[in-house]
């Protein structure tokens, strides 16, 4: 059985318990969406230089192949609401209007952050293959009203390594929310992005702090690198 | 309905919907000879938002306003301590200047003086960084919409906090003279990214601007 580790990272060589076997670990892919890094999705539209919410796609497409290969487990997210809005809580609504990309309204890859509209899809360059998990959310973690950390403890998951956008908000909370129920996590720093580049590097350092408050920071290659039989 | 000043936009609230939420103003945090100086933190961050808030329980206490205390902290058995979490922090459960590090039941473990809760005030433990996982927060909180958050750390427990409420559709209004970090890069970055993107998280403003409305 493969096994992962000890990764090269930062605060301490990641995992805390040395080595995890392969069939430990999932990897999971957060919000890869259209609307979030797609050409003409919402984020785009808005002016944003999606460049930053795309960077890390090339590096996690590379892991993405690597850790197939080894059979390993991975979950996919997508933050979305139901078409009659019944799930999208009227705060997160009024600000996203305010902002002028109201959840629910027209967008230019259809309604924005609905279910089943193009804009919500996974970008190609990351999508899922049959088989893997795709976990649906309403909100920025991926366990608050989802079935996520069933998933996890059924498949026996105890690590996690983290992919996706953007790091300072659904990345770090659902890192935060997977902590706090005991996952090891590590997240890497060349498959994550925001669009803002100082809360991308704020929120990887924020990880580091006090040994490693919420887990530990490496890149994609440190994680292939540490990969044996 | 009161109306703050706040970033990224006037804040507008119910106070008959309203809580104030005070995050884990423990001894083992903010006491100098604690278990965070003895990690190399300066505890003056900390201790600088003592005062205010001491200030602003008065008021919202004499308003008849609803108060939740949180601790983070552990069973003296730790059975509640993800092994990732003990190994990390490894003086957990060990003796410290004050009692046992982040153990209920243990002097440091306890709210600092300046801020001890009053008979009747929910104190909420928990064992992680966030006040709704594994808490029964959620439930205390069903007549309430809006939070008022105060406490330690910002980008730590105050930020997972956030977070969480907001997930569940509560309105926070984070104060920052009332929430501290040991690191002021954190402190100033952590309260920006709560008011980015049009408030992706909540609003930011100051307690002197509430006191303003619940001393009406």
């Amino acid at each position: 059985m493969p096994t992962i580790g000890s990764v090269r990272a930062n605060p301490y060589p990641w995992p805390y318990d040395g080595t995890v076997q392969v069939s430990r670990t999932a990897l999971i892919c957060i919000d890869w969406q259209t609307d979030f890094c797609g050409p003409g999705g919402y984020v785009d539209a808005m002016g944003y230089d999606i460049e930053l919410t795309r960077a890390g796609l090339p590096a996690t497409a590379k892991l993405l192949q690597h850790v197939r290969d080894l059979g390993m487990l991975v979950i996919h997210t997508r933050e979305g609401h139901d078409p009659d809005l019944s799930d999208l809580p009227a705060n997160k609504r009024w600000r996203s209007a305010r902002i002028g990309a109201e959840i629910g309204g027209p967008g230019p890859c259809g309604r924005i952050l609905i279910k089943g509209e193009p804009g919500w899809e996974i970008v190609p360059e990351v999508a899922p293959v049959p088989g893997e998990v795709i976990i649906d959310k309403p909100g920025k973690g991926a366990f608050y009203a989802t079935n996520l950390d069933l998933v996890l403890r059924t498949h026996g998951i105890t690590h996690l390594i983290l992919t996706g956008i953007t790091t300072d908000v659904c990345v770090h909370t659902t890192m935060r929310e997977a902590n706090d129920r005991g996952y090891e996590c590590l997240i890497l720093s060349d498959c994550t992005g925001a669009t803002d580049p100082g809360n991308h590097a704020a929120a990887l350092h924020m990880v580091t702090m006090q040994g490693g408050v919420f887990g530990c920071v490496a890149t994609s290659d440190d994680v292939i690198a540490a990969t044996g039989a | 309905m009161p109306t703050v000043a706040a970033d990224p936009g006037p804040f507008t609230f119910d106070l008959d919907s309203t809580a104030l939420i005070v995050i884990d103003m423990q001894r083992d945090f903010l006491l100098p000879g604690g278990f965070g100086e003895s990690l190399g933190n300066d505890v003056a961050q900390l201790r600088r938002t003592i005062a205010p808030l001491a200030a602003l329980l008065a008021a919202w206490r004499a308003a008849g306003l609803p108060v939740i205390h949180t601790r983070e902290g552990h069973l003296p058995d730790l059975s509640d301590c993800p092994p990732a979490k003990l190994k990390r922090g490894s003086m957990i459960g060990q003796p410290g200047t004050f009692g046992k590090i982040l153990i209920r039941g243990e002097y440091g473990h306890d709210i600092v003086d300046e801020l001890q809760p009053l008979p009747g005030e929910p104190v909420v433990d928990k064992p992680g960084k966030g006040a709704f996982y594994a808490t029964n927060l959620d439930e205390l909180l069903r007549e309430t919409k809006t939070l008022i958050v105060t406490g330690v750390t910002t980008e730590v427990c105050v930020h997972t906090t956030v977070r969480e409420a907001n997930d569940r559709g509560y309105e926070c209004l984070v104060l920052s003279d009332c929430v501290g970090s040991y690191f002021p890069e954190f402190q100033s970055v952590g309260l920006r990214m709560i008011a980015a993107q049009g408030g992706i998280f909540g609003w930011v403003s100051e307690s002197s601007a509430l006191l303003k409305e619940i001393t009406r």
